[in-house]
């Protein structure tokens, strides 16, 4: 009986790790991305297209795109049909790969260390990083949720000194959105990503 | 015994493996639509995150000509500084531009001291003493940062707009200024105190002797400092701007909360 005591015990404490390391594989998750892609900046035989393409496809599967094209629109987003949904998460989410992209201008050979992870609600992780820069260091904080569709944890959105990008876009879409009709703000957003 | 064990490992795979729903029963059309209404209810989960942006609305009562200005700031910078400091940076390298920029950090320190100290962050305002003194001799008044680089003494930036956020006055409504860019009405005022402890202010105090030299040097050695500062950021501000669908609430919206973030710290 003891033996079998022994048994449960042993089995309840793999139960009990392989629940956390879900969320512990956050930070170690990330930082193998990041490292990643931090070698393929730093590399300068590869162009920056290809650069870009390597990016994604390393962070895409971790990125909850439509659930950000949903919380850029607020409230608003209830009221659109099926087709405009679609047509401004398409948009939407090539906005924000766009705006990536013309940052890697910027790159010279700053450095990201992954400091910590803080899990804010019950499906709610912050990771904070710090961008190590010539002059100074510059904190970033991931947000991820626990995707309802695949339970796997996903980043909704991105907040850089303080500054929410997610935040920054809801108030800019709920200001044109005002005054201006839902055609007008996606004939905005094409111009801006061509 | 073994028997047990067996319905152990039963129980233990049954509960890892996840429950699928059953959607072969309706129809594809009807899937999305319900698929779609748990999605809007899901985003109702994140409206307190983001609650300030929706149903309230921001109080801006200066936004037409915060509007103009942001118009004007930005031609400004396009137009006049920034070619201005990429030719400055064409005949002062790199390095050179970093010991400027350096030293004109070490020259604002009764700025970080003073408000630190006021928001009762003793230690940091120890660090940045330390700071001053270890760069400023072996620094060579600051040209260099000996004490970041060597000691890990870090700077610590606080001005008056911190400091009174950190005694809880809000902010008010947003202003931009011109040249300065964007700010709001507490950090506008506290442009002021901020101004009269910064050393290379030519101090009002001295104006029967000589005001025109003097508020020329001021403006001077400003110039410099901007033209400085300018071009060892260039292509920032471009780049930052590609992002904006409307470029005045991007810039407002970027300030107010870096300036939140500032006060929290």
């Amino acid at each position: 009986m003891k033996k079998l005591i022994n048994i449960l015990l042993l089995l309840l404490a793999i139960n009990v790790y392989a629940l956390s390391i879900e969320e512990e594989n956050i930070a170690t998750v990330m930082k193998t991305k990041i490292d990643l892609v931090t070698t393929l900046l730093q590399n300068k035989e590869i162009s920056k297209e290809n650069k870009s393409k390597q990016i994604f496809k390393t962070f895409d599967p971790v990125f909850d795109y439509p659930l950000m094209s949903r919380l850029t629109l607020g409230k608003q987003w209830k009221k659109l049909s099926h087709e405009q949904k679609k047509e401004f998460e398409e948009l939407f989410t090539a906005k924000l790969k766009q705006s990536y992209i013309d940052k890697l201008d910027l790159y010279t050979d700053e450095k990201v260390i992954i400091k910590e992870t803080k899990k804010v609600k019950k499906t709610r992780i912050k990771l904070f990083t710090e961008l190590i820069g010539k002059e100074e260091n510059f904190e970033i904080i991931y947000k991820f949720h626990k995707s309802k569709k695949n339970k796997d944890w996903m980043i909704y959105d991105v907040e850089i000194i303080g500054v929410s990008i997610m935040q920054t876009y809801r108030k800019q879409f709920a200001g044109i959105l005002k005054t201006e009709s839902f055609e007008v703000l996606l004939k905005k957003l094409k111009n801006k990503v061509n | 015994m073994r028997l047990f064990l067996g319905f152990i490992f039963l129980v233990l795979t049954v509960y890892a493996t996840p429950i699928k729903p059953q959607h072969d029963s309706i129809i594809d059309q009807n899937k999305v639509i319900v698929e779609e209404q748990s999605e809007d209810n899901f985003e109702d989960e994140f409206s307190d995150e983001f609650q300030d942006s929706d149903g309230k609305e921001i109080y801006d009562p200066f936004s037409g000509y915060n509007r103009s200005m942001t118009g004007f700031n930005d031609y400004m910078y396009i137009n006049i500084l920034n070619p201005v400091a990429s030719g400055y940076s064409y005949v002062m390298p790199e390095p050179a531009r970093d010991g400027i920029g350096n030293m004109f950090e070490n020259i604002f320190f009764p700025i970080r001291f003073v408000n630190n100290i006021l928001q009762l962050k003793f230690m940091n305002a120890l660090e940045e003493t330390g700071r001053f003194v270890i760069n400023s001799t072996f620094g060579l008044l600051g040209f260099f940062d000996p004490a970041k680089t060597h000691l890990d003494w870090q700077p610590h930036k606080e001005d008056f707009g911190q400091t009174l956020g950190f005694y809880g006055v809000g902010p008010g409504p947003h202003v931009v200024l011109p040249f300065l860019g964007p700010s709001n009405v507490r950090d506008a005022f506290s442009k002021i105190p901020d101004y009269l402890l910064d050393p290379t202010t030519a101090y009002i105090v001295d104006y029967p002797r000589d005001i025109p030299s003097d508020f020329w040097s001021t403006m001077a050695i400003r110039s410099v400092y901007w033209v400085n500062k300018a071009s060892l950021h260039q292509g920032e501000y471009e780049n930052l701007k590609k992002d904006a669908i409307d470029l005045y609430p991007f810039l407002r919206d970027i300030y107010e909360q870096k300036r939140i973030k500032e006060i929290e710290e």
